[in-house]
């Protein structure tokens, strides 16, 4: 058996572009996705009946599909339902972003929560609105707990953007799967991809530990 | 616009035997994980000491690396080295096991470690052996506090069966993709399955939150 590991070398520009791509579905994701947790946390708090079920029933459907199948669904049913042909990345972005909204939701949820009743109270009882209350006292101190989980959270976001592949967006996972069935590298560009993909996460789950160790609740 | 169901109709029997391929893989490799995750976390505590960052090393990576590479990795490069080629199935099963075992291995060393020291301890002045702190002490009390967590990994494995589909695993997923192709409903067919899979989903986590509510207490000494 001979391998020929020069393949990678050769390809280095466009394995280093998918993996750039990679990162960049990570960042924006988590930047939507933020937002939306939040969002959707606010309206599971709030004394709004529907907008309570509404993100109830939003969180516990995401939470309970394989990302994989979100993501052909969403490749299928955007076209059809808003009648527009989507870009790859577009879809990939929306089906990512739906997928991490719903569990950033419960981290927000689980954090506003974590903070004692009397600290809602005694901002209400000094004169603050029940809005002032959630942004200046519940919501910073919640912050701090929030983050290790978000850090987690991350850390799966990343692993799974290599499923967007297979609606044929230029990842990491895309490009080295592409250039294996061109050049017949298989063992080689497989390797490379799992030793990028290496590369990239060890650091950031040595990182997340770091966080946790940092900020994480002890009992 | 027009729906038509009639794919999922015709072809029950089909979606059904994916239903089933993808229960058993899942509950298959979600009992193999925690096997060699109880194996891995055993030899982490007690093991010898040149081991232990061996295992980290193993756990970390599986850490860092997306499920579908090591997927695509077992299935199509370990034949080349090895010269022996697993049935689609078995590469799954080995995949999600090497993957999910690396989580497992890490609940269960957290679920032992959270066991007072003081346990051990009057164990060991009793006069146990390690095997029999291990068996009638720490295990039995680690295994409910645990117990959560083991459904978690369940629902870990029923997700990433999903995922096998990239090796033409015939679960449910492939087959939901091999109907979309062949009648062109694929917004009837997948929508279909994502029901299914979130009846599949949703019981086993309201399960665990269940269990998270019950258990939070017990075994806290």
């Amino acid at each position: 058996m001979n391998f020929d590991w020069s393949v990678i070398w050769t390809h280095r520009s466009a394995l280093l572009e998918g993996a750039a791509l990679t990162v960049g579905l990570t960042v924006l994701t988590m930047l939507l996705a933020v937002p939306g947790g939040i969002v959707l946390a606010l309206m599971r708090l709030s004394s709004n009946k529907l907008a309570r079920s509404a993100s109830l029933a939003f969180v516990e459907f995401f939470r309970n599909l394989p990302l994989i199948l979100v993501i052909y669904w969403a490749f299928y049913v955007m076209p059809m339902a808003f009648n527009v042909q989507f870009s790859p990345i577009t879809t990939a972005l929306v089906a990512l972003v739906l997928n991490v909204s719903a569990y950033n939701a419960e981290t927000f949820r689980a954090g506003i929560n974590s903070i004692r009743k009397g600290q809602m109270e005694a901002a209400l009882a000094i004169g603050m609105s029940r809005r002032q209350a959630m942004f200046k006292v519940v919501i910073p101190q919640a912050a701090r707990r929030i983050l290790p989980v978000i850090a987690s959270t991350w850390v799966s976001l990343f692993k799974d953007t290599s499923l967007v592949s297979v609606i044929a967006v230029g990842e990491l996972a895309y490009t080295a799967m592409q250039i294996r069935a061109q050049t017949f590298r298989v063992l080689e560009m497989l390797t490379a991809m799992a030793a990028l993909y290496w590369l990239m996460g060890y650091p950031q789950a040595k990182l997340v530990d770091w966080i946790h160790r940092k900020y994480g609740v002890k009992e | 616009m027009e729906f038509d169901f009639s794919p999922i109709a015709d072809n029950w029997r089909f979606f059904a035997g994916g239903l089933g391929v993808t229960v058993a893989l899942s509950i298959i490799s979600a009992v193999t994980s925690i096997l060699a995750g109880l194996f891995i976390a055993l030899l982490r505590l007690y093991g010898p000491g040149w081991l232990r960052p061996v295992l980290v090393f193993y756990i970390d990576s599986m850490r860092a690396i997306p499920v579908l590479v090591v997927l695509v990795w077992i299935y199509f490069a370990v034949p080349l080295i090895t010269g022996m080629s697993f049935p689609p199935f078995w590469a799954a099963l080995l995949a999600l096991t090497l993957h999910i075992a690396a989580y497992a291995a890490e609940v269960i060393r957290a679920g032992i470690e959270s066991i007072r020291p003081g346990q051990t301890r009057a164990a060991l002045a009793l006069g146990m052996s390690r095997a029999q702190l291990l068996r009638k002490v720490l295990l039995p009390q680690a295994t409910i506090r645990m117990l959560p967590a083991f459904g978690s990994i369940l629902t870990i494995a029923i997700k990433d069966t999903a995922i096998a589909t990239v090796i033409a695993v015939p679960e449910l997923m492939h087959r939901a993709e091999t109907v979309a192709g062949q009648s062109y409903r694929p917004v009837e067919v997948f929508t279909a399955v994502m029901l299914a899979y979130f009846c599949i989903l949703f019981p086993v986590t309201r399960l665990v939150d269940r269990l998270y509510q019950r258990v939070a207490h017990m075994g806290r000494s």
